[in-house]
């Protein structure tokens, strides 16, 4: 047999088994009904309705003045940030309603606030705030720490008769301009998040499972007894799946991102499915390491779940990255989602190129490499 | 039939070493690792102006926790490529007469570009720009009435700032992220590592066939469910008490509220997280869709609709629908109303109620899928 024709044998058994992978995984039709949805009304749910900005903070308000002033400040407090809930006599229901999680905040005025402003003295006003979710908390105080300090410069030099107006004060202002996503449009940025947990979620387990099941039920010995290789076993597999789930994710790019949210895709869409291909791959690496080692699907399930966990809440998806505590980042350095959510971001809406994210590939170029290198050697040295 | 399970599950000792043990390690993981303030932001400066007035206003910037100084640029064509390469998350571009202008009494307007990918970080990003710019401005102001009206530092700054707000944080007194986070995190494991368990339980004999060694015995439908269920929430149980203990111990997260009634919700929602779980497997064939589908399940809106991340307040209304038809959040409810708040049950009845009807719903649900006559 010529050199050649190993080839083709190779490739025709290697296609033989990937084609019983989609086989077998086509008459699993819960499952396969699962990964519809999750990749098409699941990222509509998600994609439309998360904000994570602070947005509607119920504030409540105690104005023991009833005032010109009083008002004007309580008249600051608008949406998108705070949502007015109303007016109470006495701060007890207000606490009330703080213990019970109805509203956020509490502002409380004191008496006589209208008329310390207008002498020039000093005062201040009080806000109880709901920290059992700090960062939300920490936001509701820092914006109402702002809207009040502005509005006693304005008083203070209105009283002094001075006004900004006519522009002849020393103040410094900004003009920001946003980037890549200029109506900061959430959704957005929640719609793509959605399909990059769907995908790593998918790209861990499938494969893993599929491999684990033949070990369980000892198919896995009838299969290395025959002409296969174990690196065609294995790999096999990973195609297969790697396969349905590029299906999947472009069902979800071009059935919800682009018609329903309008995402654009500046950057090359062959560039991004390219790079995806890439990223399920080398997250298929976690599942078939995690599937040499486990017994059976319990244990893979368990496994696969303690690499999961950390690499979807972890990677930069949840919270910025920047500021994660330095450990977090070195671990996460083995995290492929972390080089795939800058390189999606990346190709989707700034319109990077390879030039620009070669970085990110070749770390998972390595990743991948070295995550399947090990998976072999176990896979070979546990049935040898 | 219990004993039978338990047995079943204690002979695989990877399996339970992982069952323990994943709850345990994910609380420190993610207690100490999931940071949800923003700091650090990576940022650049083009400054056209170069004076000593634009090095202290950028220097504020550089001082601050919340931003982290990449270098200076030459040019607005370095300033995009940074942007896009996501080497910085923002700019500063202070313009030329900085200086000049603000010394004359003259407004200044200093541009900032930001990604906006993240447009939650964007905006966090923005309002500390606000606040710094606000800060200088009203340096800025005390010392032009100073100099204009020949006010002392004292005057100009009561007319400056004549307003102060005094904050008090409720529950959560030194706005601690661990405090808020570990609470949650406790119900996140419970609701992923439950339905696992029971998923795969249950539909490993359906797979492997000796169900029907259960089809043909005397054994009837009620004792074999809660026979499944009975030894997974034991274990689930047992968690609750280490992840408690951790919370308390490790994380120093005060304990405010009654443990007796943190316990009884935590039994009711461990019945609603392993039934669950069986419903799943119910209806199921494969032990890789029951691996999944939980997995999805279980994952996702609790991540996103469970009041972990995103209070369930600002979501908006399909996606409150769907946190309300799910039991994670009344249990987020009643976790951190029992540690931060030391609510009692007068405030969280209503979402005790809640969990019980999701635990009798769900049972009665499995009930009626449950039959020992499968049609196939």
């Amino acid at each position: 047999m010529t050199a050649r024709q190993q080839a083709v044998t190779w490739g025709r058994r290697l296609a033989a088994m990937t084609w019983k992978e989609i086989l077998q995984l086509s008459r699993d039709v819960p499952l396969l009904l699962f990964l519809l949805y999750s990749f098409s009304l699941s990222v509509v749910v998600s994609g439309a309705g998360i904000t994570m900005q602070l947005t509607n903070a119920e504030l409540l308000v105690h104005d023991a003045d009833h005032s010109h002033s009083s008002r004007e400040l309580i008249h600051r407090f608008q949406p998108p940030y705070f949502k007015f809930a109303g007016e109470i006599s006495d701060p007890r229901e207000g606490l009330r309603q703080l213990d019970q999680g109805r509203v956020m905040a509490l502002l409380e005025i004191p008496p006589r606030f209208h008329e310390a402003l207008m002498s020039g003295e000093r005062t201040a006003v009080q806000l109880l705030v709901d920290t059992t979710n700090a960062p939300q908390g920490l936001s509701a105080a820092g914006y109402s720490v702002r809207i009040a300090g502005l509005f006693g410069t304005e008083t203070g030099l209105a009283s002094a008769g001075l006004s900004g107006a006519e522009g002849a004060l020393p103040r410094v202002s900004s003009a920001h301009r946003v980037w890549f996503n200029p109506t900061q449009d959430e959704r957005w940025f929640q719609s793509i998040a959605h399909v990059l947990r769907m995908t790593t979620i998918f790209a861990v387990l499938l494969p893993a499972a599929a491999l684990v099941r033949e070990k369980e039920r000892g198919t896995v010995e009838q299969l290395l007894v025959s002409p296969l290789s174990p690196f065609q076993i294995m790999f096999s597999k990973v195609l297969a799946m790697s396969g349905v789930i590029l299906i999947a994710l472009s069902l979800a790019l071009y059935g919800v991102l682009h018609p329903v949210f309008h995402v654009p895709m500046k950057g090359s869409t062959g560039l991004f499915f390219l790079l995806t291909t890439l990223h399920v791959f080398t997250t298929a690496g976690f599942g078939l390491v995690a599937a040499t080692m486990a017994k059976n699907q319990a244990q893979v399930g368990m496994m696969t779940l303690f690499v999961v966990g950390p690499m979807l809440l972890l990677s930069g998806l949840t919270s910025p990255y920047e500021s994660m505590p330095q450990w977090v980042q070195t671990v996460m350095t083995f995290s492929p989602l972390r080089y795939y959510i800058d390189i999606t971001y990346g190709v989707m809406l700034k319109g990077a190129g390879l030039d620009l994210l070669w970085k990110p590939v070749v770390a998972m170029l390595l990743l991948g490499g070295a995550l399947f290198g090990f998976g072999m050697w176990r896979f070979r040295r546990q049935f040898q | 039939m219990a004993l039978k399970e338990w047995k079943e599950t204690t002979r695989d000792r990877l399996f339970l070493l992982l069952a323990f043990l994943l709850p345990a390690l994910w609380l420190v993981v993610f207690g100490y690792g999931l940071n949800l303030d923003v700091e650090n932001i990576p940022f650049a400066v083009l400054d056209r102006d170069r004076s000593e007035l634009s090095r202290d206003y950028l220097h504020r910037f550089m001082q601050s926790r919340y931003f982290s100084f990449q270098g200076y640029a030459d040019d607005e064509r370095a300033l995009d490529r940074l942007l896009t390469e996501t080497k910085i998350r923002a700019a500063i571009i202070v313009p030329e007469r900085f200086q000049e202008q603000l010394a004359a009494g003259e407004p200044a307007s200093v541009q900032t570009l930001l990604d906006g990918t993240f447009p939650l970080h964007t905006d966090i990003a923005k309002g500390y720009v606000i606040a710094i710019n606000q800060a200088f401005t009203e340096e800025r102001l005390i010392e032009y009435l100073r100099r204009t009206r020949g006010l002392t530092q004292e005057q100009a700054d009561a007319l400056v700032r004549p307003l102060t707000v005094e904050v008090r944080y409720l529950y959560n007194e030194e706005v601690r992220s661990t405090w808020s986070m570990v609470p949650a995190l406790v119900m996140f494991t419970l609701m992923l590592a439950s339905p696992l368990l029971t998923a795969l339980g249950v539909v490993r004999e359906k797979e492997t066939g000796s169900i029907y060694n259960i089809y043909s015995s005397t054994v009837s439908r009620a004792e074999f469910l809660t026979g499944k269920l009975l030894s997974y929430i034991v274990i689930s149980l047992v968690n609750v008490c280490v992840l408690w203990l951790m919370a308390v111990g490790l994380f120093q997260v005060p304990f405010k509220g009654s443990f007796l009634l943190f316990f009884s919700a935590s039994v009711l929602f461990v019945c609603c997280t392993t039934g669950i779980g069986l419903l799943i497997s119910l209806l199921v064939q494969t032990q890789m869709a029951a691996l999944i589908i939980t997995m999805v399940v279980a994952m996702i809106p609790t991540i996103l609709f469970s009041g972990l991340l995103v209070p369930v307040a600002s979501l908006t209304r399909g996606a409150k629908v769907q946190a309300h038809l799910y039991p994670a959040m009344y249990y987020t409810n009643i976790v951190r109303g029992s540690f931060l708040k030391g609510v009692g049950a007068d405030v969280l009845w209503t979402d005790l109620l809640a969990l019980a009807m999701f635990a009798v719903a769900l049972s009665g649900l499995t009930y009626r899928l449950f039959t020992k006559r499968p049609k196939t």
